[in-house]
């Protein structure tokens, strides 16, 4: 395992790099850390993970892995390994030796005995050892997936690269591999670059969360720093369920807030209500959803959306009093203001 | 009894069938989805029946008798398998069918070999790629009377390009170089013409095969530290194999039947060194008319062609089932 440095990296894509995918990107992944890249279709996560793998040339900027830069090196001697969205299984081949494969490559000389322990290690590690001798093609998405992550682990690179490696299964199963993953890190003590639009995801796998925005680093930190403490509107508006409320500066008078500021963010935690008579909002639609009640509340013209739990008395229509404590305070350009 | 909404469906249509006016019921009777089928399919099948199916069985009839078709007043006799004795211990019949077996398998190996290259380098997407695979098409877009004839002309050995350009390379004189009327070299003669001709179509068959490979297959391959060698064994080819194979069995299956290409070129000569089994086929059939038994050989190539079609079939599912 090894560190990987990230420095002004940047590439752009179309006629005369009309499209810039990542722009100046600077990261340092520490050895044996889990950082989440979390961001919209379009931000830029999967090339930099290509850029990081060697799949894709950066225009500018350089990456380093345990130290050594990488430049002009391919994806074979980066010592790397890739967990791509697709399952990329080799088809014709058993689930066996599409786990032996990365070790057969001669470069290794790795003799059979290892290899065939390592393999056999590594399938009961992803839960997949009851099907070695399957196709790759006869598996369902969650096995092909679990052979896709198990190819990765067979090999003990300087960092796993995983691109949205759960996004194509279904939540139960997302979950429980989301569950393992993170076991699997930990005692391997793997470093982990993982990209997704997942925020449970981010905020359940992470030691650190890299927000990205249309090819820019937005903000990175720990889940709870990212969630506690965003940068800006974009990094607010990502995590969190439901939506953080964004009301205009001046809807609840009596509000003391930072000058300047033009939109508050308030999430479920710094929403206060209560049932009351002549109250300032009113209740305009409970959805229910079990363990919790998502509450529809209509203040004026605004309309918030905040969690309540199930047991509280009220019904759409009711009256109700609403306050903030400790709001986030954003300025005219989306920035936070502190 | 509980009522299942199709059964109130049903109760419904019986309502509406039972309001209809006789007249009416048996034109929507006529109409169902069956009869409709039926009617699209009908002309395909009875021009199938009329050109393909009767003429069979009426060869496979044929092939019991001495019948002969250009004495159609003669009496027909039965001579049993007569026929069929006679085809298979004609060492004439085996010598054409070792000629046609020379000629498939020197045209699929050749056309094989360089289609795939061919695919193999047009799927590099280069610059151009698209206006060299229109290009490298054109020979399979024409008639083959058109190639048998133009290559007819390319082979002449006194104004012919083949020869010129073969002379100028090797220095070997042109008066030499008799493409279709030395024994050695006729055989060939017709194998460069057919390879000329369809390899583009097992190129384009190869490309198609080569274009369903996902790039990420290579990528993962790729930071798995496969080499380039080892990504075409393990990938490429594994996954190009099914449309190899079927390029290789619709070739097959033309190439056995060879005839129009061969009689243009050389007409089964010089002596009978091109003598493919169609050329024979056609001899016995429409120069010696002797319709019996040459109807009897036709049923033998038929059975050969089909039983083996049938067996490359089977191992073509086999590998596209893995």
């Amino acid at each position: 395992m090894a560190d990987v440095t990230l420095k002004g990296m940047t590439k752009s894509f179309g006629k005369g790099g009309a499209k810039r995918a990542v722009d100046g990107i600077d990261l340092h992944i520490a050895d044996g850390e889990f950082v989440v890249l979390l961001g919209p279709t379009g931000a830029g996560k999967t090339t930099t993970l290509r850029l990081i793998a060697g799949i894709e040339t950066p225009d500018a900027g350089t990456v380093s892995i345990g130290g050594r830069p990488m430049a002009g090196l391919a994806p074979a001697s980066r010592d790397v390994a890739f967990v791509f969205q697709q399952y990329s299984l080799y088809p014709h081949l058993t689930v066996y030796e599409n786990l032996a494969f990365p070790l057969r490559s001669p470069a290794r000389r790795m003799d059979a005995a290892t290899i065939d322990a390592r393999v056999r290690e590594v399938a009961k590690m992803v839960r997949i050892d009851h099907k070695l001798e399957s196709r790759s093609t006869r598996l369902s998405g969650g096995e092909m997936q679990r052979v896709a992550i198990g190819r990765a682990l067979v090999r003990r690179p300087s960092i796993y690269l995983m691109d949205e490696p759960l996004s194509s299964l279904d939540a139960k199963l997302r979950g429980e591999l989301r569950l393992e993953l993170k076991r699997i890190q930990k005692d391997l003590g793997a470093t982990l670059l993982y990209v997704t639009h997942d925020q449970i995801e981010a905020m359940t796998m992470a030691d650190r969360i890299g927000i990205l925005a249309e090819g820019r680093l937005v903000q990175i930190g720990t889940p709870r720093e990212i969630y506690a403490d965003p940068a800006n509107l974009h990094v607010a508006a990502r995590l969190g369920q439901p939506h953080i409320n964004l009301l205009p500066a001046g809807l609840l008078p009596g509000v003391e807030m930072p000058p300047g500021t033009k939109t508050i963010g308030a999430r479920t935690e710094h929403i206060a209500i209560a049932r009351e008579e002549g109250g300032n909002a009113r209740i305009d639609w409970i959805e229910h959803l079990g363990d919790q009640n998502h509450l529809h509340i209509k203040l004026g013209e605004q309309k918030l959306v905040t969690l309540a739990d199930p047991d509280m008395a009220v019904a759409p229509g009711d009256p109700i009093s609403l306050s903030l404590k400790n709001p986030l305070y954003f300025g005219r350009d989306g920035q936070r203001l502190v | 009894m509980t009522t299942s909404p199709n059964s109130y469906a049903d109760k419904a249509a019986e309502v509406a069938a039972r309001a209809t006016p006789e007249r009416l019921v048996v034109r929507v009777r006529a109409l169902s989805d069956r009869a409709i089928a039926w009617l699209f399919i009908a002309p395909t099948i009875v021009l199938l029946l009329a050109i393909n199916i009767f003429p069979l069985f009426w060869a496979i009839y044929l092939s019991f008798t001495n019948f002969r078709a250009n004495r159609p007043n003669a009496e027909v006799k039965h001579v049993g398998l007569d026929n069929y004795t006679r085809v298979l211990n004609d060492p004439d019949i085996w010598v054409s069918m070792q000629t046609t077996a020379h000629f498939v398998f020197w045209t699929i190996l050749l056309q094989t070999l360089i289609g795939f290259a061919l695919a193999y380098l047009i799927d590099r997407k280069f610059r151009g790629h698209a206006f060299w695979t229109t290009l490298i098409l054109i020979p399979m877009m024409l008639s083959p009377a058109v190639v048998g004839n133009f290559w007819r002309f390319l082979y002449e050995p006194q104004i012919g390009l083949f020869a010129y350009a073969v002379s100028f390379l090797t220095g070997i004189p042109t008066s030499e170089i008799q493409m279709l009327g030395s024994v050695n070299l006729a055989p060939w003669a017709i194998i460069i013409v057919d390879t000329w001709m369809w390899t583009p179509y097992v190129m384009l068959i190869c490309l198609a095969g080569l274009r369903s490979i996902p790039d990420y297959i290579y990528e993962a391959a790729e930071v798995d530290r496969a080499s380039n060698w080892r990504q075409f064994w393990s990938i490429t080819v594994p996954m190009a194999l099914p449309f190899i194979m079927l390029a290789v069995l619709f070739r097959g299956i033309e190439n056995f039947k060879m005839f129009d290409m061969v009689n243009l070129l050389t007409g089964g000569g010089p002596g009978s060194t091109t003598e493919v089994a169609s050329i024979t086929l056609k001899r016995d059939a429409f120069e010696a008319w002797a319709t019996g038994r040459s109807s009897a050989f036709a049923i033998v190539l038929f059975v050969a062609v089909f039983g083996l079609a049938n067996i490359y079939v089977k191992a073509l599912n086999r590998v596209k089932q893995r």
